[in-house]
């Protein structure tokens, strides 16, 4: 594994809101081939470490936000289908919102399919639960066909039986992941390498042969805070506008 | 990332922008020109009654002509600047173009029109253009801000450094797509405002027979314009339908007026390359030129620009205390379901009259100063504000985000429906600035010399020189204004400062 | 609403089908000439007119004296409306209208603009105009021979900016005699826009002192529309020329030699009262540029015009 070259590389950085630090004197490599889980509770750090880790390789890397980032006016198939934007000139992409394009098409609804929603193909994403939405966004990083994946909760909204076969086809689709997760035993199953994060700083980081859950556990139990809710933006007058 | 909001308070953000504005206020106030004079208008508020309660019209033929000629010019200027404005917003990031949406925009509708005149003479593209122009540059404005205020994850999720068009189709515009249809169907409703107005220079919509009416006291017939217009403008939802645009747009083109008599290229070169320009340049006269604009800054430019922004603020922050004052008469919250009928009306009626009008039943009733100009820039744009913030206010009564022990009546009013409110209330105040700024123009019948009292009166000179600078000066106002705005107004948002220390402008961060 | 929307969609389907479809079709290109000047039908003859009083109805007014003039000239003659000074001047300058009834000033204006062009003729009144001054009684201002210096210091409106008779020359007077600007005489000065809103916000108050047409005072009052208690004329101008009739120069290039002196001929015999009532004139007497060289010359003085 050594010999590969290197993905990501990180060395003392460290990031702060005001007084507020979100991450605190982070080191790490991450080669080809590797697959990270990244864990710790809630405000740890590991959003603000997936994008940090995003823009080091925007061009070759697919993420999925913690939100999916779908659109809620398009169907599931144009929410894959931007997925694949980059290999589709303009003409045809704006072509393509009125009318499929047959060859994508054909590709995503065998996606689709894979990831169970067939039904739900032409309907706009804004009518789908939380776990069909998730899926979606799955989907569109899966036709990103990128060779890196950086997930934020990806499967968080899955069943566990589905969570563990689709974390299974992302890792299959892309040579390098780094995914952040709650499920500690997801972790141990499906990857490598194991980081545990907690107060912006990596608290663990390690072969995930090496750890086990009561382990992890462990580094969960002090005092972990409850997800506070966030207040939806009330900052848009137009948006309330709306008869 | 959840304990990083509560680090700034963004309640303290906004609270130093209304205190800032606040002062602003306070400090015009002993320099601006609010004198009282004693009055003995009961005669004409009398006729001006009698007129409003009792309209009359004689021929319907020519009402309804001019009715829809309004709806005409409104709807085309509508659906040209609409797609425009998306695509300027779509390249706002640039400068230039917010600079050159900021200067069309700081133009008022009339004198567009005056100005498109010289190319096109008195007719229907003449009238389009003073509408659209200025309607794209504002559409840039807010469909940028609507963009703005997206969510980024969806342009996170694709390949870097994609075709602006494509990154656009699809995210930001299916994203807003909710918010940019309705701001559209709001800006028709100022169109038709726009297009009554246009009939001050002689295009034949309901402005045509209201100015007449309301100059010559025919208080019966401005009555009857006044009713017309509000009923157009109360029923627009009721006939505004995207699926009749197509059976609508037809018609409208057939309904624009004939251009009578005009054959000529138009004298737009020489506009462009002579008439704006002092004689002093065009003959090289150097010290000439500098004389002439020594005397425009020091006579118009600077006293202009001096008197615009004393009345601008004060109309300001009155139309705030307006808005909070009105808004709750019409909502469902606070009003109940039947109360809010009245408070509606009054809403409408507070829109929909032309400034102009206000203004003269106020100086008959305080005399001229910028008293009467302060209030009806104020009741007007109050009105609309107050508008779309009880609209906003209802559509979360529909969507029922309130709770079984939410507080009632004047609690209500004050710990749940204005700070809700409180945010869209300021972002809609900052975007009235340059509309109280640009309408400021057409109170000259108050005296109150600000910049568009003297762009009005180099236009009636046919002095195109000075109002080519004065209109200049204007619109670097107008960026300046929207400038600080900008700055204003993403300061007061609660997630800016997060945004502010994040370098990339992702949500979650 | 509901029921004039239908109303007005019927009859445009109505006549959508009756009319011509290329009627249709040219005004669909309205929208695609918004990048071209418009080319509209060429020989017609075209004229506005801006009356000094009573400004409505003006399509269906001076509809008659169109119809008078095809009749009289021979050519199609159109009258277009046209609501500011600023708007004539341009659509004249234009070549849209080839014929105005002009104030003193915009008259002036215009000529300057367009080079070869001619006061044709003017309104028998037109001759000896004359501005009142008038104020609320409130003041106590009584009339007098010459300007009293009570004046000072009072609010005072103009009527509109562009006005010969209700701000070119009361402004001219007013600077002569108190050798200085309106606004350092009176306490506050503004632009009522119209002959009409100066009497009405003098007599209400809102305004002290305010400069009026004659012509619209004397018909208001006659229509019983002055309250003699609360407003009255202190002080009359001398008399001074204001409305005329000015043509393009280039029309006998467009319309056959002779076509002005034959439109000059037209507006002389106009006898109808009711068409004169439309300016309202009681007849039409002939005028030259030269007529109006005293407008010119206090225009320059006042300001208004450069040299």
């Amino acid at each position: 594994m050594s010999g590969l070259p290197v993905v990501f590389r990180l060395s003392g950085h460290s990031l702060a809101y005001g007084d507020h630090r979100v991450l605190d004197n982070i080191s790490l490599q991450i080669r080809r081939g590797e697959k990270v889980a990244l864990l710790g509770p809630s405000g740890a750090g590991k959003t603000t470490l997936l994008h940090i880790l995003h823009d080091q390789q925007p061009e070759q890397v697919a993420l999925q936000p913690q939100s999916g980032g779908l659109v809620d006016m398009l169907s599931v198939y144009q929410n894959v289908f931007m997925g694949g934007l980059a290999r589709v000139g303009t003409l045809p992409a704006l072509w393509n919102l009125l009318r499929p394009l047959p060859s994508h098409r054909k590709a995503i609804a065998a996606l689709v399919e894979s990831l169970g929603l067939t039904d739900k193909l032409w309907q706009s994403v804004d009518r789908l639960s939380g776990g069909q939405r998730q899926r979606v966004a799955i989907g569109r990083a899966l036709y990103r066909q990128q060779p890196v994946f950086l997930g934020d909760e990806p499967v968080s909204a899955l069943d566990p039986l589905q969570a563990g076969l689709l974390l299974e086809l992302l890792l299959e689709r892309h040579e390098t992941a780094v995914v952040s997760l709650h499920d500690r035993r997801l972790a141990l199953q499906h990857f490598d390498r194991i980081i545990v994060m907690r107060d912006g700083r990596i608290s663990c980081d390690c072969a995930a042969s090496a750890l086990s859950e009561a382990a992890l556990n462990a580094w969960y139990r002090q005092d972990e805070p409850l997800e506070s809710a966030r207040q939806p933006d009330a900052a848009d007058p137009w948006l309330m506008s709306r008869p | 990332m959840k304990s990083l909001v509560r680090a700034p308070s963004s309640v303290g953000a906004m609270n130093r922008v209304c205190l800032l504005l606040l002062v602003g206020a306070l400090l015009a106030l002993p320099w601006a020109d609010l004198a009282l004079y004693p009055v003995d208008p009961w005669q004409e508020l009398g006729r001006i009654g009698h007129g409003l309660l009792l309209p009359a019209w004689d021929e319907p033929r020519i009402l309804l002509e001019a009715v829809g000629q309004t709806v005409a010019f409104a709807l085309l200027a509508v659906v040209i600047s609409a797609p425009a404005g998306l695509i300027l917003a779509m390249l706002f990031h640039w400068r230039l173009v917010r600079v050159f949406c900021a200067t069309i925009r700081s133009v008022h509708e009339l004198f567009w029109g005056l100005i498109f005149m010289q190319l096109y003479g008195l007719s229907a593209t003449t009238g389009l253009l003073a509408l659209l122009v200025p309607f794209a540059g504002m559409f840039a404005k807010v469909f940028a801000e609507i963009f703005e205020q997206q969510a980024r994850d969806p342009a996170l999720t694709l390949a870097p450094g994609l075709a602006i068009g494509k990154r656009y189709a699809y995210t930001l515009i299916p994203q807003a797509l909710p918010a940019l249809l309705s701001y559209t169907r709001y800006r028709f409703e100022c169109a038709l405002r726009s297009s009554a107005i246009l009939g001050f220079i002689g295009l034949p919509t309901l402005g045509f027979h209201l100015e007449t009416a309301f100059k010559q006291g025919q208080y019966a017939e401005a009555g009857t314009l006044l009713w017309a217009f509000l009923v157009l403008i109360a029923t627009t939802r009721f006939w505004l339908r995207p699926w009749l645009l197509p059976v609508y747009l037809p018609v409208a083109a057939w309904l624009l007026p004939d251009t009578i008599g005009f054959s000529n290229g138009g004298y737009f070169w020489q506009f462009v390359s002579e008439d704006i320009w002092p004689a002093t340049l065009r003959t090289g006269d150097l010290v000439g030129t500098l004389d002439w604009y020594g005397r425009m800054l020091s006579e118009q430019v600077w006293p202009g620009l001096l008197q615009t922004l004393l009345l601008t603020q004060l109309a300001l922050v009155l139309t705030a205390g307006v808005a909070l004052l009105v808004y709750p008469l019409a909502t469902y919250a606070l009003a109940g379901p039947l109360l809010r009928w009245p408070g509606r009306f009054l809403l409408l009626v507070l829109r929909s009259i032309p400034e102009m009008v206000l203004a003269f039943v106020f100086m008959l009733l305080c005399g001229p100063s910028g008293l009467p100009a302060v209030l009806a820039l104020a009741l007007h744009n109050g009105g609309l504000i107050a508008f779309l913030i009880a609209n906003a206010s209802d559509a979360e009564q529909q969507a029922s985000r309130q709770r079984p022990d939410d507080p009632r009546g004047l609690l209500r009013y004050a710990y749940i429906e204005t700070p809700r409110r409180f945010p869209a209330l300021l972002a809609l105040l900052f975007y009235r600035w340059e509309v109280i700024l640009r309408e400021s123009a057409i109170l000259g019948i108050l005296g109150i010399t600000t910049l568009g009292f003297y762009v009005d009166s180099a236009f009636e000179e046919l002095r195109y020189d000075r109002a080519f600078l004065l209109i200049a000066v204007t619109a670097l106002l107008n960026v300046w204004v929207d400038a600080v705005s900008r700055r204003l107004r993403h300061w007061a948002r609660p997630e800016y400062h997060a945004r502010l220390r994040c370098r990339q402008p992702y949500r979650a961060c | 609403m509901l029921c004039i929307s239908s109303n007005w969609l019927r009859r445009m389907s109505k006549s959508l089908i009756i009319r011509d479809t290329t009627t249709l079709i040219r005004r669909l290109m309205v929208l695609a000439l918004l990048v071209l000047p418009a080319l509209a039908q060429a020989e017609t003859f075209v004229f506005t007119a801006i009356p000094d009083a009573d400004e409505s109805r003006l399509q269906q007014r001076f509809g008659k004296v169109a119809d008078y003039l095809t009749e009289t000239l021979g050519v199609e003659v159109r009258y277009i409306p046209v609501k500011s000074y600023a708007a004539a001047i341009t659509a004249f300058r234009n070549n849209q209208v080839q014929l105005a009834w002009f104030g003193g000033l915009s008259g002036v204006q215009a000529r300057r603009l367009v080079p070869g062009s001619e006061a044709l003729a003017q309104g028998y009144e037109d001759q000896f105009f004359k501005s009142y001054l008038i104020a609320h009684a409130d003041t106590g201002l009584t009339p007098t021979e010459s300007l009293s210096d009570a004046l000072k210091g009072k609010t005072f409106t103009f009527g509109s900016k562009g006005s010969t008779s209700g701000r070119l020359m009361p402004e001219f007077y007013l600077r002569e005699h108190f050798r200085a600007a309106p606004e350092d005489i009176f306490d506050r000065v503004g632009f009522s826009g119209d002959h009409s809103r100066t009497i009405a916000q003098v007599q209400a108050g809102a305004y002290q002192v305010g400069a009026v047409n004659f012509a619209v005072w004397e018909k208001e009052l006659a229509e019983g529309r002055v309250d003699a208690d609360k407003v009255r004329v202190i002080w009359t101008t001398p008399t001074y020329p204001d409305y005329q009739w000015t043509v393009r120069g280039d029309v006998d290039a467009h319309f056959g030699a002779g076509f002005k002196e034959r439109v000059r001929a037209a507006l002389l015999e106009m006898k109808d009262p009711e068409l004169l009532s439309s300016f309202p004139r009681q007849a039409f007497v002939p005028a030259d540029n030269d007529d109006y060289a005293p407008i010119e010359a206090t225009a320059k003085a006042i300001g208004l015009l450069d040299d």
